[in-house]
């Protein structure tokens, strides 16, 4: 019930709030150094996004981005703190200081990079509109009428809703277990997802489930506060060697089963 | 990347129960201290209090307490003040709560017929003992239904402090859930924990009625 106020709240009170912050970013300069002489770095980190951000039976912070979090705390050779934050709430978290870094399987979007600075990218993702095999749709056009689920203020939720003829009835859930129920329950014939997403229909409900056509390849990175450029030139360099020394490669094998796609390894910049 | 729903998911979803249970006790302890206040002051002489305390109630009625949980940690620590989210979470629901039960309790003051005050300013009493012993015991008797009203929901509107990143039981719900697929059986089990905290809060303002009503048979 106030979910969908709770979240669009959030999401409106942020953009205030960043809006009032940009005029911070220019005491950032050495953020890195605070980081090192404080000796513990604040990554936030997802929770209900597995695999990339679980918790698991522990009920410690796991999956994809962990272990990134970990690798390059080990690198920074500081202690971790892995601060657990939300779709809504992370961009939020980051500005106003309650973490020093995301590790959020944040999607790198233009709009956001208006907001935070991003890394080069460390994870990747295609997201795509998966549906019933009797949904005879290939393109975009073809979503007039017709009803998709997706996770609120995801970047399916922006690449569906871009993309969708306004015909097309969006129902946006609050997080992608929820938005896949509704697809397996029935209520809704398509769901717009991740590869990540497709691998879980798969095994809930095996063959009756089938990829439609694929709306972008996302890739995310670690982000910073504007303005950190010695913060971010440091996890850059990790990310490079982390690339280059196979320990992103092992990451992408535990947690997805697969190597490392190779839209990463091409360095953006 | 499913996990199957198991007992030590069971156990995880009730342990975080006590967060819940900090957050509602902060609330009802703050929201009660600061409510009597509020009603106190919303029915004084002073015309410059009762506008100062309707101001206070309007914004905070007036606001989602979702904002308010929102601007106490985040707009806190923007403004250059470190806030621990625990703080922000108590300043938030006490501020919230005191202006819920400091006029659901000023209605039941001002129910007090006006004669029994009269009366006990005649006596000689003054304000303190006036209040003491003769206003607030019988509006306390009118006040329980609505009050007890009033923290069942609250209890459940702790859920909210998630924004600020308390792990309690709805949002644990949601994080066992992306992992385990099976929200039918989570929310169920989430919304029975709710009822077994809510009804016996129930139960109790029926007995507390049931005495008040026999105190005061005639």
């Amino acid at each position: 019930m106030p979910s969908i106020l709770k979240k669009g709240a959030a999401l409106f009170l942020g953009l205030g709030l960043m809006a009032g912050l940009t005029t911070m970013a220019a005491q950032a300069a050495d953020a890195l150094q605070a980081i090192k002489s404080k000796g513990t770095v604040k990554i936030g980190m997802l929770v209900d996004f597995p695999p990339y951000g679980l918790m698991n039976e522990q009920n410690k912070p796991d999956g994809y981005d962990a272990d990134v979090a970990k690798a390059l705390a080990e690198e920074m050779g500081v202690k971790l703190q892995l601060v657990p934050v939300t779709g809504p709430n992370r961009i939020p978290y980051l500005l106003s200081g309650q973490v020093d870094l995301l590790v959020a399987s944040l999607g790198i979007t233009p709009a956001r990079a208006k907001k935070v600075d991003f890394s080069e990218p460390y994870a990747a993702i295609t997201i795509g509109v998966y549906g019933k095999d009797d949904v005879k749709i290939s393109k975009p056009e073809e979503l007039a009428g017709k009803t998709i689920a997706v996770a609120r203020a995801s970047t399916q939720d922006t690449a569906v809703t871009k993309v969708a003829p306004k015909s097309t009835n969006i129902r946006r859930f609050d997080s992608d277990a929820a938005a896949l129920q509704a697809l397996i329950s029935g209520q809704v014939p398509l769901l717009g997802c991740s590869n990540v997403c497709y691998v879980t229909i798969q095994k809930l409900a095996p063959g009756k489930y089938n990829k439609k056509f694929e709306l972008s390849s996302q890739v995310q990175g670690v982000a910073v506060k504007p303005g950190e450029k010695d913060l971010l030139a440091w996890v850059n360099q990790f990310i490079d060697k982390a690339k280059s020394d196979g320990k992103l490669d092992k990451i992408n094998q535990k947690w997805l089963g697969e190597p490392m796609p190779a839209i990463l390894k091409k360095s953006s910049q | 990347m499913i996990r199957p729903f198991g007992w030590n998911e069971f156990e995880l979803i009730l342990f975080a129960v006590r967060w819940t249970i900090v957050l509602a006790v902060m609330a009802f302890v703050g929201g009660g201290i600061g409510g009597l206040i509020v009603a106190l002051l919303r029915t004084s002489d002073s015309r410059v209090l009762r506008v100062a305390t309707i101001a206070f109630i309007r914004v905070f009625q007036g606001t989602p307490l979702l904002m308010q949980l929102f601007l106490a940690y985040f707009g806190m620590t923007i403004l250059g003040f470190s806030v621990n989210p625990l703080v922000a979470a108590m300043v938030a629901l006490t501020a919230h709560a005191s202006a819920y039960l400091g006029e659901i309790w000023r209605g039941c003051i001002e129910a007090v017929p006006s004669g029994q005050s009269e009366a006990a300013t005649a006596l000689g009493l003054r304000y303190f003992n006036r209040m003491r012993c003769v206003v607030l015991p019988q509006a306390a008797r009118i006040a329980v239904p609505p009050t007890v009203g009033f923290l069942v929901q609250l209890l459940k509107e702790t859920s909210l402090a998630s924004i600020i990143g308390f792990v309690e039981l709805t949002r644990q719900a949601q994080i066992i859930d992306s992992v385990t697929f099976r929200p039918f059986l989570v929310f169920s089990i989430v919304a029975a924990i709710y009822f077994a905290m809510c009804w016996p809060l129930s139960l109790a303002a029926r007995r507390l009625e049931r005495k008040f009503a026999q105190a005061t048979a005639r």
